[in-house]
């Protein structure tokens, strides 16, 4: 997802004064010394620089090399990929402490691999084994507390 | 040191030191083999295992996995032109008009016996070096260690980058995730947004495996062509002239595991920055330069040397002072905090013995590696038929729980999702990952021998400059942000010159 130099650059002058901005309130050593904030604000001085630079880079070079056609992105398979890793990941961490780790596994494997175009057999099968090893592996050898739900054993 | 070399073998003699060896060897292989799928997202996916290990069997895992996938990207670089990770992209073109020439099993052959070459060249310097700097680095104060720390994160953005200005934005950004949770001078909470959660900070290891796992994901899923080229290529005899072809080119050999080691050290460039120097500095000493790139065998015996060579060479700044070398040794410090070990000079007299299973792991590793190498080219024509399809989401899954294993936190969860995001995004903006990783390690370390010095220095900048080792660590420091505009101040000066 290519975007124009000089969008990339105005994002980072914009985070680097959101992060000063941040700092406003922090208080100060004894003597009046900077203490929490300089840190903070002498990183947030050096993205607006930085930013600046890049953002006015692209500017001069007419950078213009943006992929992204927006109007089309529901189009854009590659797009629909990456939105379908987020959406199982949120997913995951939304519905996994109520119907458990081996389900979800199992359910977000399959409608990864489905868009993935692996045929549906295999991705059922595939992602019940996988799933199963995976809580085999780490919540009964490494004890790590997978939340069991509706299946689990 | 006899007694600290015997309860160092002692310690990786034992079955399940020798059992971790070997299954993160495979590990290391198969990843390395699997094209889109790189050392160091490997490293970010082993994190969570060690975890549940002891401190030895953690770090050779690391050591034993890194070595062996740092080669294993050879075997698709040679037989589908597709480098299966970035350390071997610099020879991929001539490994690949080799197995056109019918010349596959010479050129794996080579990769392999000049990797563990190489390896071991690693190893040596870091067995000698690493003990005598860390002699140096005892005397070290909160100014020296700021310096240092400086140093690396100058050299990451101004040498081991192709844009100076981005790279130094990903630092920055690197920079303010170590900010995040209880500052160091008063406690008090810095961009915390009320949530508990970030009280601690912004967690290490799902920010890695978010960054380097998570965002390769979707960059694979990204791609078109999630199944790769297969081959039928059958590498039998992979060792078949090669002794010869490694001592026609010996001097390579001789150049390049110095190199390879040197930029190791050199913290932010990683190994394959040093293939793609050795293999300039090859092509620079060649009587034949003119056929590089169209399928000679001798670039690949110095770039293939340097790379493994990286991987030890990295070791030595990352154990004598903390600093990493690169993005595989970043993830390695969050591993020793993360088992309560702070790397430094104190390790090598606290824990001796660590250190030295590190040393010998490396030699085993790169022993190991000829006949793993071996069985890895034999095996090589099924590894390159997984289909990635099927292998991403399981990948994904993985990240997913070893994000939650570390702290039993969906809220992990949610980092690891947001800087693979991030992760995604500056990689399709050449805006290099590397940097954030090694902000977020060195963050912390900058900023308390800052603040520790500034305040016992009664706030007088130039107390940075009185010790000598600080001063010129400062010095040096300095002159690696000005080079940039060295030529135009010397031609500024020498038009000047030319005036009066």
């Amino acid at each position: 997802m290519k975007i124009s130099d000089s969008v990339v650059g105005a994002g980072f002058v914009a985070a680097g004064a959101l992060i000063i901005a941040g700092t406003l309130n922090y208080p100060n050593l004894d003597a009046g010394h900077p203490g929490p904030s300089l840190f903070p604000r002498l990183l947030g001085g050096l993205m607006v620089i930085f930013g600046g630079l890049v953002g006015v880079g692209g500017l001069r070079a007419r950078d213009a090399t943006e992929d992204v056609a927006w109007l089309r992105l529901y189009r854009n398979s590659a797009f629909i990929n990456a939105v379908f890793v987020l959406g199982a990941v949120v997913t995951y961490i939304v519905m996994v402490g109520r119907i458990g780790f081996i389900l979800m596994g199992t359910l977000i494997l399959c409608a990864l691999m489905w868009r993935l175009r692996v045929r549906p057999l295999a991705a059922l099968v595939v992602a019940v084994v996988f799933s199963n090893f995976v809580y085999l592996l780490f919540a009964k050898i490494l004890r790590v507390p997978l939340p069991g739900g509706l299946f689990w054993w | 040191m006899i007694e600290n070399l015997q309860g160092a073998f002692s310690l990786l003699t034992t079955w399940n030191v020798a059992l971790t060896i070997l299954i993160c060897s495979v590990y290391g292989l198969f990843v390395g083999a699997v094209p889109g799928l790189t050392a160091t997202m490997a490293t970010a996916l082993l994190v969570p295992f060690t975890f549940f290990m002891d401190p030895v069997p953690a770090l050779v895992s690391i050591v034993s996995m890194s070595a062996m996938a740092i080669f294993a990207g050879d075997i698709p670089a040679t037989l589908v032109r597709i480098p299966g990770t970035p350390s071997s992209a610099a020879y991929t073109e001539d490994a690949y008009e080799l197995t056109k020439q019918g010349k596959a099993e010479l050129a794996l052959g080579t990769c392999v016996m000049a990797s563990s070459i190489g390896g071991l060249f690693g190893a040596l310097v870091l067995m000698t070096a690493a003990p005598l700097l860390a002699e140096v680095a005892l005397k070290f104060t909160s100014f020296e260690y700021f310096w240092l720390a400086a140093l690396g994160l100058s050299a990451t953005v101004m040498i081991a980058s192709t844009s100076p200005l981005k790279a130094g934005l990903a630092l920055l950004v690197g920079l303010f995730f170590s900010t995040v949770g209880l500052d160091i001078t008063l406690g008090y909470p810095r961009f915390t947004f009320g949530s508990t959660e970030l009280l601690n900070g912004i967690n290490f290891i799902p920010a890695m495996i978010g960054l380097f796992g998570v965002s390769e994901i979707l960059r694979n899923m990204a791609s078109a062509h999630l199944r790769l080229p297969t081959t039928d290529v059958r590498a039998q005899h992979i060792f078949r002239g090669v002794g010869k072809v490694l001592w026609k080119y010996r001097n390579h050999m001789m150049r390049s595991g110095p190199l390879g080691t040197f930029i190791g050290i050199l913290p932010g460039a990683g190994a394959d920055i040093a293939a793609w120097i050795a293999y300039a500095m090859a092509r620079r000493f060649s009587r034949e330069p003119e056929k590089f790139g169209k399928g000679v065998i001798e670039p690949i015996v110095g770039a293939t040397t340097a790379n493994n060579a990286c991987l030890a060479g990295a070791w030595v700044p990352a154990l004598v002072f903390g600093i990493p070398g690169d993005s595989i040794t970043a993830i390695l410090i969050g591993v020793l905090f993360m088992k309560g070990l702070r790397p430094g000079p104190e390790i090598f007299a606290r824990q001796p013995e660590l250190v030295y299973a590190v040393y010998i792991s490396f030699l085993v590793a790169n022993l190991l590696m000829v006949p793993f190498g071996y069985l890895a080219i034999r095996a090589s024509s099924t590894m390159l038929r997984v289909p990635r399809n099927i292998l991403m989401p399981a990948i994904l899954m993985f990240c997913v729980v070893g994000s939650y294993a570390i702290n039993n936190s969906d809220f992990d969860v949610g980092i690891m999702l947001a800087t693979g995001i991030l992760g995604y995004f500056f990689e399709a903006n050449g805006i290099p990952v590397a940097p954030v990783v090694l902000g977020i390690v060195l963050g912390p370390i900058l900023e308390q021998n800052f603040m520790v010095s500034m305040i016992k220095s009664d706030w007088d900048l130039t107390q940075f400059f009185t010790r000598p080792t600080a001063a010129i660590l400062g010095v040096l420091t300095i002159l690696i942000w000005i080079a940039p505009f060295l030529p135009a101040i010397v031609r500024r000066l020498r038009g000047g010159a030319a005036v009066a």
